[in-house]
C-alpha cells in the first residue's frame, strides 16, 4: 500500500492482464491504454502471472477464471497470501458465478466474458478507487442540483428558493439523495424505503407518501402539480428535469 | 409392508375358510348319509315287523307270508325261543344252529354273534323272535357311551368344530408367516428398486428365482439410470463448454464493435453497421446462457438459491428496469398488484424469478414490433400466487403454444421458444406451474402459479 502515495489517480496503477487468450490479452490492454491507463502488463498463464506478480507489484489483477495451468481463484487466494492487491475476474462460464458470490469478493468484482468495454472500465475503476482512494470518495463534495429555480445542495442537506432557505430532515434527504443518483430513472417505492427505512415498501406505503409529500413542499413550486418529483403509479418515484451544477 | 400385511392376512382367512367348508361339507354328507340309511330302513320290514308277522292260533305257529318273502329276501333262518331257551318255532334253520340255549347264550348272540351268523331278537310275549342273518354279511359292534358323555354331546360338538377352526388358522398362521418371511425381502427388494436403490437380495430358498429376477432388473436399472445420468452429465457439459468457448471470441467481437461504434473517425454509416455487430452479438451471448441455463435447469443442475421472498418488490424492481431501459413510446408497461398479495411470499431464488418475469415482458416486446400494452398482474389465491404477464399484441402461434403448454417436451429451439421454456423451467424448478394462453380479443396471457410460503413458518 506505499504506492498509494504515489498515486493520484487510478490510472496510475500498475495493472497485471492474465488471459490465455493472446487476442483478448491485447484488446484488453487496447482499451485500458485508451481508457488512460499507461502501466499494463499481460500474463498468459498462472505460471507467467506468479512471475509477473512478484517481479511487478501490480496494483490491480484482470484474471481470468480458466486458466490452462490453473484455475484463477487459487492464484487469486496466493497473491491474497502476500498483499491485498484488488482483482477484477473475468469469467466465462455461469457456474462461476455461484464460486465467484461464494468467495464473498470484498475489494474484488467479476464481469461475465462476453463484456462491453465501457462495462470493464467502470469495475475496474470501482475495485481500484474502493482499494486505494476510499477516502478521496467519502471526503468528495456532494453534489449541487437545480431543480427549476430551486437549487438544492446535498452537502448541507439545504433547499434554497426565492422566498429562502429551507432544511431537508434525514429521511427527505434520504428520499431525495436515492431520487437524484438514479435521476430520470424510476426508483421504486421499495428501493427508497430501503434507502430511508431500511426495509421493503410492505407497510410503509402511508409513511412514504406523507414523506414525499412534505419534499415536494420543499422542492416543487406547485406541490400539487409536480414538475420535477413524478409519481409512477404502481412502482414509485421518478426525478426529472435535474440541472446539474 | 402393509401389502404384505394384507396378503397375509388374506391367506390365513382363506386357510382358515376351506378348513371350514370342508368341514361343513363332511357335516353335510354325513345327514345326508344318515336321512338316507334311515329311509332304507323305514321301507324295509323291521325285526318288530317280522317278529309280528308270526302268530299263534291253536298252538300252531303260522308266518304271514310278506314276513316268510322278507325272511327269505334278506336274512337266512328264523326261530322263535321260548322261555326256557328251546327253539319252538323255526324256519329254515341251519344245522349249526343249536336248538337249545341257556341264558348266557342268549345273552351271547344278542351282543355278538350265534356260531358266526349275525343275529336279531325281539322279545315277544311268548319267547324271543330270533332273525339270523348270512355268515359274514354285517359287522357288529356295541358302542356304549356314558350318559354323562351323551349329555354333553351339544357343548362338545361346538367345542370340537371351535377347536378345528383354531387349529386350521394356526396352521395357517405359520405357513403365512413363512411365507410372509420368505417374501418380505422380496417386497422389500421391490420396494427399493421403486426408490432407485440398488437391490441385491439372498438367492436361496423356495423364491430364489423370484430373487435373482429381482437382483437382475434392479442391476439393469441401476445401469440404465447411470447411463442417462451420463448421458445428462455429458449434454450439459457439452452445453456449458460450447457455450464457454463461444464466449470468448464473442469477447472479442463485441469488444471491437463496441469500439468502431464509438470511433468517432469513421463515418455514421459504419458506426451504425458496428452498433448492429453489436447488438446481435449481445443477442448470441443472451442465447448462449438461455441455452445453458435452459440445459441446467431441464437436467436439475442449476443451483438455487432459494430465500423467503415478496414477489411484489421483486415485480416493480423488474417492470421498472424495463421502463428505464429506454423502451419506446409505443410500449405501456403496467403492473397491478392485489392489496392482500402485497406481501405474500414465496420460496424463490430471486435472479431466477426476475428473469422469468424479464423473459416473459421481453418476450412480449420482441414479438410485437410496433408496440403493446403489458399488464402484469399479481394477486393472491387459496395459498398461491398468480402471476399474470399479458399484452394485447399478436399472441403466440398455434404450434408454439401446443408446444409450450405441452409438459412434455424438452429443450427445442424452434422458434425462438428458448426464452419461455425457460420461464417454465425456472417456475416448475420453484413448485409452480405455468400456463400458456391466447386472448380472445387477440395479444396472449401468461400465467405463472407460484405457492405462497406460510408467513411466520420458516421454509
Amino acid at each position: 500500500m506505499s504506492l498509494v502515495m504515489d498515486m493520484n489517480n487510478v490510472f496510475d496503477c500498475k495493472i497485471l492482464i492474465v488471459d490465455d487468450e493472446p487476442q483478448l490479452q491485447t484488446m484488453v490492454s487496447e482499451i485500458l491504454r485508451r481508457e488512460g491507463f499507461t502501466k499494463l502488463i499481460t500474463a498468459a498463464d498462472c505460471h507467467e502471472a506468479r512471475e509477473m506478480f512478484n517481479l511487478e507489484k501490480p496494483d490491480g489483477v484482470i484474471l481470468d477464471v480458466c486458466l490452462p495451468d490453473g484455475d484463477g481463484f487459487f492464484l487469486m487466494r496466493e497473491f491474497r497470501a502476500v498483499s491485498a492487491v484488488p482483482v477484477l475476474f473475468l469469467s466465462a462460464r455461469d457456474e462461476d458465478e455461484n464460486r465467484l458470490l461464494g468467495l464473498g469478493l470484498g475489494a474484488d468484482d467479476y464481469i461475465t466474458k462476453p463484456f462491453l468495454p465501457r462495462e470493464l472500465i467502470l469495475r475496474l475503476r470501482a475495485v481500484l478507487s474502493r482499494a486505494y482512494f476510499p477516502l478521496v470518495l467519502k471526503q468528495n463534495v456532494k453534489p449541487v442540483f437545480c431543480l427549476g429555480e430551486i437549487e438544492i445542495d446535498l452537502n448541507s442537506g439545504s433547499v434554497t428558493t426565492k422566498k429562502g432557505q429551507l432544511t431537508l430532515t434525514a429521511k427527505e434527504y434520504a428520499l431525495l439523495e436515492k431520487l437524484y443518483e438514479n435521476r430520470g430513472n424510476i426508483v421504486t417505492g421499495d428501493s427508497l424505503c430501503r434507502a430511508a427505512w431500511g426495509d421493503d415498501l410492505y407497510g410503509y406505503e402511508n409513511t412514504l407518501m406523507v414523506h414525499i409529500r412534505r419534499l415536494r413542499e420543499k422542492i416543487e413550486t406547485q406541490p400539487s402539480a409536480p414538475r420535477y418529483l413524478l409519481t409512477i403509479r404502481g412502482l414509485g418515484y421518478k426525478l426529472t428535469g435535474v440541472d446539474s451544477k | 409392508m402393509k401389502s404384505m400385511m394384507k396378503i397375509l392376512s388374506r391367506y390365513v382367512l382363506s386357510a382358515a375358510g376351506i378348513a371350514l367348508i370342508l368341514l361343513v361339507i363332511n357335516f353335510v354328507v354325513l345327514a345326508v348319509w344318515t336321512i338316507q340309511t334311515g329311509q332304507i330302513s323305514q321301507k324295509n320290514y323291521s325285526v318288530e315287523q317280522l317278529a309280528d308277522g308270526l302268530t299263534k292260533s291253536n298252538g300252531v305257529y303260522s308266518l304271514s307270508s310278506s314276513a316268510a318273502d322278507e325272511i327269505a329276501k334278506r336274512y337266512q333262518w328264523a326261530m322263535l325261543l321260548d322261555n326256557d331257551g328251546n327253539v319252538v318255532w323255526s324256519k329254515d334253520l341251519r344245522g349249526d344252529v343249536p336248538l337249545n340255549y341257556s341264558v348266557s347264550d342268549v345273552a351271547s348272540f344278542t351282543r355278538w354273534y350265534l356260531n358266526d351268523y349275525p343275529v336279531y331278537a325281539w322279545q315277544r310275549p311268548d319267547g324271543l323272535f330270533v332273525l339270523g342273518g348270512a355268515k359274514g354279511s354285517v359287522w357288529k359292534y356295541n358302542i356304549e357311551v356314558p350318559q354323562k358323555v351323551m349329555n354333553n354331546t351339544l357343548v362338545w360338538i361346538p367345542a370340537i368344530l371351535i377347536l378345528n377352526g383354531v387349529a386350521a388358522i394356526l396352521l395357517a398362521l405359520l405357513f403365512g408367516m413363512r411365507l410372509f418371511h420368505s417374501l418380505k425381502p422380496l417386497a422389500k427388494g421391490i420396494e427399493d428398486m421403486a426408490g432407485n436403490r440398488s437391490v441385491e437380495l439372498a438367492t436361496q430358498g423356495i423364491l430364489g428365482d423370484l430373487a435373482a429376477g429381482i437382483n437382475k432388473t434392479s442391476a439393469q436399472l441401476v445401469k440404465q439410470e447411470a447411463v442417462l445420468n451420463q448421458r445428462d452429465n455429458a449434454r450439459t457439459a457439452w452445453i456449458a463448454g460450447v457455450s464457454h468457448d463461444i464466449r470468448t471470441p464473442l469477447s472479442l467481437v463485441m469488444g471491437y464493435a463496441s469500439q468502431l461504434e464509438e470511433d468517432p473517425e469513421l463515418s455514421q454509416f459504419h458506426r451504425e453497421q458496428a452498433g448492429i455487430i453489436l447488438r446481435q452479438s449481445e443477442r448470441i451471448k443472451t442465447l448462449v446462457s438461455d441455452l445453458n441455463l435452459a440445459s441446467k435447469l431441464e437436467y436439475d443442475m442449476q443451483p438455487l438459491r432459494l430465500n423467503r421472498l415478496a414477489l411484489a418488490p421483486l415485480l416493480r424492481a423488474v417492470v421498472a428496469d424495463f421502463l428505464n431501459s429506454g423502451l419506446t413510446d409505443n410500449y405501456t408497461v403496467e403492473l397491478t398488484i392485489s392489496k392482500d398479495a402485497q406481501n405474500s411470499l414465496v420460496t424463490g431464488d430471486e435472479e431466477l424469478l426476475k428473469r422469468a418475469v424479464a423473459n416473459l415482458i421481453g418476450n412480449s416486446i420482441r414479438h410485437n414490433p410496433n408496440g403493446c400494452v403489458i399488464n402484469v398482474n399479481l394477486e393472491k389465491s387459496l395459498g398461491n400466487c398468480l402471476l399474470y404477464v399479458s399484452d394485447n399484441g399478436g399472441g403466440f402461434a398455434q404450434e408454439v403454444l401446443e408446444r409450450l403448454n405441452e409438459p412434455q417436451s424438452h429443450i427445442d429451439l424452434q422458434n425462438h421458444g428458448l426464452g419461455l421454456m425457460i420461464v417454465r423451467q425456472i417456475v416448475k424448478a420453484h413448485g409452480g406451474t405455468t400456463e400458456f394462453h391466447n386472448l380472445p380479443g387477440g395479444g396472449c396471457r401468461v400465467i405463472l402459479c407460484f405457492p405462497i410460503c406460510a408467513t411466520n413458518v420458516s421454509c
